[in-house]
């Protein structure tokens, strides 16, 4: 066995060796990940009078809550991973290489929670996962979130995942161990010949040129889910769809940001996550963040000189109202960071704390901010004289949108532990040899 | 062809609610789900404050945005114009309820036999087990698991699954059969009518005629089939009052 564990010492980056930081971790995402399960559990046999959702008019609620902000809000993180990935190998930003998996690790991760989080939101999931496919409706704007998203962009983002990383499977395939099966599987037979990098850089290269354009449709269905609704004010709006999309970027960018911070400190990758990497990603979220805060003003300003009348209820309700905190806070915590950001642009001196503190701040701001398009216009944004509603999550709510963010922890924790989730660099795979 | 639509005479309703009643009974739908509601609403300040009524059935709408946005087509609307819901496609979504601008649809947040006011009534309990036979609810309509129209799908009546959407359907069991909705056939002072708005002789059309027919929040564009006559569309700032407290 001497020879076993001295081979697994030599797989780089620390795959298939289990530290107890990082056990300790994943026992802690999994036990959150199986309490959103019982949770869920709850609203599969009592029905979903378990969450805090009720239906609009007669009966006073919000038919959509946090779960249909967290659609929003994850398949809006799933946009920057792809387009920073997308961006590197289009524009050829070779410093910038070292984060393009995790950010495509990212994107797949976090369009899997999407889906589920829409899953768990249906009053009947299983008829869902059927129907969704065979009886769909590109007309809906639902098929833009699910059938699209799901179906095109999910695929699309894995196989890109899986283009960018054969190379290092390759490599890693020649290492015994228990993983070895797994690596040489993803390596399908690729040998790393001249020829078959060529091959492989053009496709990658056409891949992300098909990407974005895909990416940047799927965002916007997004938008126009509540976009094209006439019957619901604060919905209706042109804006909608570009909003989502920068939106998108801010929180997406900032877990770049986090991921990139975490993975640099546990794998002690100064060297390859260099300063020049965060300043890139500062740069890129300040530019997405200073494009979402013009549009939330411009939004702001529109309302605060006329407002129609019946988007006079719902705009009080957002500005000095019932969800006035929300919307505030939301707004401190985007604009203090673009603020924040600004600055270290200007000295040209950026700070990994501060920049992993803005993305922490911009992500709860797009959470709030989803939020805040998904439940007032129901609760507010009645047109017939129904009394005004009312909505607060219940346990099982938040307990089942715990359980998809561990979830999300624990699907990441596990791939860096099964493949490298830096790309190898030629340095690398000569000293692991050694 | 026949094209069905509801007239509904404000000049008559006195807001009595025996159609929200009989709405109600004849299509078992669960605590909580007003498929006829009947708004009572106040309008203006006081001292010059004035009371009036609106019952909403489903707009039936020609343009219906829930028809629109529905994912998997569940949600259709008929060639003689009553829009329902399949109940045995639908994934409940609930995207119809959020476009649509009269907040017409109910979802079955649990299981429809466990949603019939068990809070005020003990199903279980011997003297009422005495009259209802041990059925929940008590007089089940039997034609509501029937199939319907050229589709043949499952569309009539309530409580027919939990986690699905539900909503008025025109009673499409009793129009298929040739009767009038329930709602309009109850209406003690002939405030709702009922007919084939194709046929220019048909009574509904010489009424339609007569009268200046407006329709629910016209610039939502949705071009409902439900007519109102007399009275006005409430004010934006009218106030609900006497809602029936119910939240499921």
């Amino acid at each position: 066995m001497a020879t076993d564990v001295r081979s697994k010492e030599q797989l780089p980056q620390g795959v298939g060796r289990f530290s107890a930081g990082w056990k300790v971790f994943i026992a802690l995402a999994f036990v959150v990940f199986a309490f959103g399960v019982f949770a869920y559990t709850r609203e599969l046999s009592n029905g979903m009078v378990e969450t805090g959702m009720r239906d609009v008019g007669t009966m006073g609620g919000a038919t959509w809550g946090i779960y249909i902000a967290m659609v929003v809000y994850f398949i809006g993180v799933s946009f920057a991973g792809i387009t920073v990935a997308a961006l590197i190998r289009i524009l050829r930003l070779e410093k910038l290489r070292s984060i393009a998996r995790m950010a495509e690790l990212l994107t797949v991760v976090s369009l899997i929670l999407g889906a589920l989080a829409i899953i768990v939101d249906l009053g009947q999931p299983v008829r869902g996962v059927i129907n969704l496919f065979r009886y769909a409706r590109p007309q809906s704007p639902f098929f833009g979130t699910f059938s699209l998203v799901i179906a095109g962009y999910l695929f699309a983002s894995l196989v890109y995942l899986y283009l960018g990383g054969r190379r290092d499977a390759a490599v890693m395939a020649k290492y015994p161990g228990r993983l070895q099966w797994f690596h040489r599987w993803w390596a399908a037979g690729y040998e790393d010949t001249e020829e078959e990098r060529e091959r492989h850089h053009k496709s990658s290269f056409w891949m992300a040129l098909a990407i974005v354009p895909l990416l940047i449709i799927a965002h916007s269905t997004l938008g126009f889910v509540f976009g094209l609704q006439v019957g619901r004010p604060g919905w209706y709006g042109t804006l909608q769809a570009p909003a989502f999309v920068a939106l998108a970027g801010v929180s997406g960018i900032g877990h770049i940001v986090i991921l990139s911070a975490i993975i640099r400190r546990v794998l002690r990758a100064e060297a390859r996550i260099t300063e020049a990497v965060f300043a890139w990603l500062g740069k890129i979220l300040l530019l997405f963040l200073a494009v979402y805060v013009y549009f939330m003003s411009v939004e702001l300003f529109t309302l605060l000189y006329a407002t129609p009348e019946v988007e006079k209820r719902l705009s009080d309700a957002l500005i000095s109202g019932e969800y006035a905190w929300i919307y505030w806070g939301s707004v401190a915590v985007l604009v203090i960071p673009m603020a924040v950001l600004a600055w270290q642009a200007l000295n040209r001196r950026w700070n990994v704390g501060l920049l992993v503190a803005s993305g922490v701040l911009v992500n709860l701001g797009a959470i709030g901010k989803r939020y805040l398009i998904v439940v007032p216009s129901q609760t507010h944004g009645t047109l017939l004289p129904y009394e005004v509603g009312s909505y607060s999550p219940s346990w099982v709510e938040y307990g089942v949108v715990a359980g998809l963010f561990a979830l999300g922890a624990l699907l990441i924790g596990l791939f860096i532990k099964a493949f490298p989730v830096l790309p190898i660099d030629e340095g690398e795979e000569v000293m692991s040899r050694a | 062809m026949t094209k069905y639509a509801m007239v509904v005479d404000l000049d008559r309703c006195q807001g009595c609610r025996a159609c929200t009643e009989a709405c109600k009974i004849e299509n078992n739908t669960t605590q909580g789900a007003f498929w006829m509601h009947v708004f009572r609403f106040e309008e203006g300040k006081f001292p010059d404050t004035k009371v009036s009524f609106l019952p909403r059935p489903c707009q039936h709408c020609d343009n219906a945005p829930c028809v629109k946005v529905c994912p998997t087509g569940a949600r259709f609307k008929r060639e003689d114009g009553i829009v329902l819901t399949d109940s045995d496609r639908c994934i409940g979504c609930r995207y119809c309820e959020l476009a649509c601008p009269y907040g017409v649809n109910y979802f079955n947040w649990q299981k429809p036999s466990e949603a019939y006011y068990s809070e005020v009534i003990d199903w279980e309990d011997a003297d009422i087990q005495g009259i209802t036979g041990g059925a929940i609810p008590p007089y089940k309509n039997p034609d509501l698991g029937l199939r319907y129209g050229d589709e043949q799908r499952r569309t009539a009546g309530g409580g027919q699954a939990k986690g699905v959407v539900e909503k008025c359907t025109f009673c499409v069991h009793r129009v298929e059969d040739g009767k009038l909705p329930a709602c309009v056939d109850t209406c003690p002072v002939q405030a709702l009518r009922f007919g084939d708005v194709e046929d220019p002789t048909s009574p509904i059309s010489e009424f339609l005629r007569e009268k200046n027919p407006w329709t629910l929040l016209e610039e939502a564009g949705t071009e409902p089939l439900v007519k109102y006559v007399g009275g006005k569309p409430p004010a934006s700032h009218a106030k609900e009052i006497e809602r029936p407290e119910v939240r499921v």
